[in-house]
């Protein structure tokens, strides 16, 4: 198994065939495809290609668990700053009364059509965060020639992350040899002690700034003055070709999106009008 | 490094003085210190955003803000880059859509930037011995986290339609109050904690770069 960013993939999964540029490529643009399509049909299909995709690449589907609590807080959200705060709109269509608020048809109309333009998003970025490495990220920013900083910075920051959470689980199981135990407090209290946490984390942070800068500079790094304009080598990709199984995939990604405007704006493709879920729905809960 | 004036204390316009012959230059420990700052803020912001959501990036009590300001109060542009980066990654982590996170950038970039100028152009004391120096803080908190709320959810969420006019006050209170509250509670201490101790190290920014 290989660690991603948010959990494993085998070794042998069929996602490694890829290059790094054209996942993260994927997630850029395809995640515009939600905000062009209003049709919430056409944004679940877009859901289920996603997942089949993770399944594809012999992703672990128990993952998506945790993102379960995610989408329902997204949908009690949207459903609160739609229905319950959709204020009051005689000109709408009135489906009935929640504890004594008017819910209007034009109300869950509108949250379902921005609950399914939030949802693949989500699914896309889980996708990405499933199937990429740090080092697929950087190969990725190296590939679209992202100054060597900016991409040592970003690298640094993700390996960061990983030792924060680790030296986080240190300084807790300390706190609990000392006797510190937040079981059966209340909220606040708990919250007020968090910061006991986060001072030992930012400690330790300067220590290893000061570490990290020392062994840079005697390995010869600097990213400003003369020593910084030396060419370096991108030893990196040279794990990684861009296949023409590559370029067509980036091509066809292009292409997909430039046929979902021309179809969206000049076919009125993928609009409401065109819904067929939503007169449907609409039917059920205005006639029934 | 500051020069003592009177026997080893520094004083508060001493912190952001530089000394006659003293030079400050941008070095790798800047660089390392922004990564860590986006590490450090990428695991606090995700807790904030995962343990108190509100929607779409929004928290009721976000502890992402702590590194945000107390980083840009010590480390200057460095913290300030920090503190825009960084929520983009915890709230992609905590499932906020990814064009969505990166329209809070100029939100963020705020927050983090005014505190630092703050406390940079009115020569506060970062280890808050005045109560002048708190009202600084706090004045910074308080307009950044607004304008952060007006753009966040006037302009990030209305423009993507993910909230109706009548449900705009409930979210502008909730990432006004959710900074302010977490602010309150972890900058004030962070900074009367470590201030002595980041003062003292080569990282610390005296103006803005180094």
């Amino acid at each position: 198994m290989n660690k991603t960013l948010l959990g494993y993939v085998p070794e042998r999964s069929p996602i490694y065939a890829i290059h790094p540029f054209v996942k993260l490529f994927f997630l850029l643009v395809a995640s515009l495809f939600p905000l062009f399509i209003s049709a919430p049909e056409w944004n679940f299909g877009l859901i289920i290609f996603v997942l089949l995709l993770m399944l594809y690449s012999r992703i672990d589907m128990r993952i998506m668990r945790i993102y379960v609590p995610v989408a329902i807080s997204m949908a009690s959200i949207i459903f609160l700053a739609y229905v319950v705060l959709g204020g009051f709109h005689p000109e709408f269509a009135e489906i009935g009364s929640l504890l004594g608020i008017r819910v209007y048809w034009e109300r869950i109309r509108d949250a379902i059509v921005v609950y399914f333009r939030i949802l693949p998003m989500i699914v896309m970025m889980v996708f990405f965060l499933n199937t990429s490495r740090e080092r697929d990220v950087i190969v990725a920013m190296r590939t679209l020639r992202i100054p060597f900083v900016v991409t040592y910075v970003f690298a640094m920051a993700l390996r960061s992350a990983g030792m924060v959470i680790e030296d986080f689980g240190i300084v807790r199981q300390a706190e609990q040899a000392r006797g510190f135990d937040t079981h059966g407090k209340s909220l606040p209290y708990r919250l007020r002690k968090y910061v006991m946490y986060m001072i030992p984390l930012f400690a330790l942070s300067l220590r290893r700034a000061e570490e990290f800068s020392n062994a840079l500079i005697a390995r010869g790094f600097a990213f400003t003055g003369p020593a910084s304009k030396t060419k370096r080598a991108d030893y990196i990709l040279t794990h990684y070709r861009f296949t023409r199984l590559d370029a067509v995939l980036t091509a066809l990604i292009g292409l997909a999106f430039a046929a979902l405007l021309v179809l969206r704006y000049g076919f009125g493709w993928f609009t409401l009008d065109r819904s067929v879920f939503l007169p449907w729905l609409e039917n059920l809960l205005l006639h029934r | 490094m500051a020069i003592a004036s009177n026997r080893g204390k520094i004083t508060a316009e001493e912190i952001w003085a530089v000394a006659p012959g003293e030079r400050r230059q941008v070095g790798v420990i800047h660089i390392v210190i922004t990564a860590l700052l986006i590490g450090i803020g990428f695991v606090v912001g995700a807790f904030g955003s995962i343990s108190f959501p509100l929607g779409f990036g929004v928290n009721f009590f976000w502890t992402g803000i702590a590194v945000q300001q107390v980083g840009s109060i010590w480390f200057g542009i460095w913290g300030v880059i920090a503190g825009t980066i960084f929520p983009f990654f915890s709230n992609a982590i905590a499932g906020t859509p990814f064009y969505v996170s990166a329209a809070y950038i100029p939100a963020n970039l705020f927050q983090a930037f005014l505190p630092a100028f703050a406390f940079r152009y009115f020569k506060g004391d970062i280890r808050l011995n005045r109560s002048r120096d708190f009202v600084i803080l706090i004045g910074a908190m308080v307009i950044s986290s607004a304008v952060g709320a007006l753009w966040s959810v006037l302009v990030v969420l209305r423009s993507f339609g993910l909230l109706t006019t009548n449900s705009v006050p409930l979210f502008l209170w909730g990432w006004f109050g959710g900074n302010v509250l977490a602010g309150l509670v972890f900058n004030i201490i962070l900074l009367k904690a470590l201030s002595g101790v980041v003062i003292r190290s080569t990282a610390f920014v005296k103006r803005w770069l180094a």
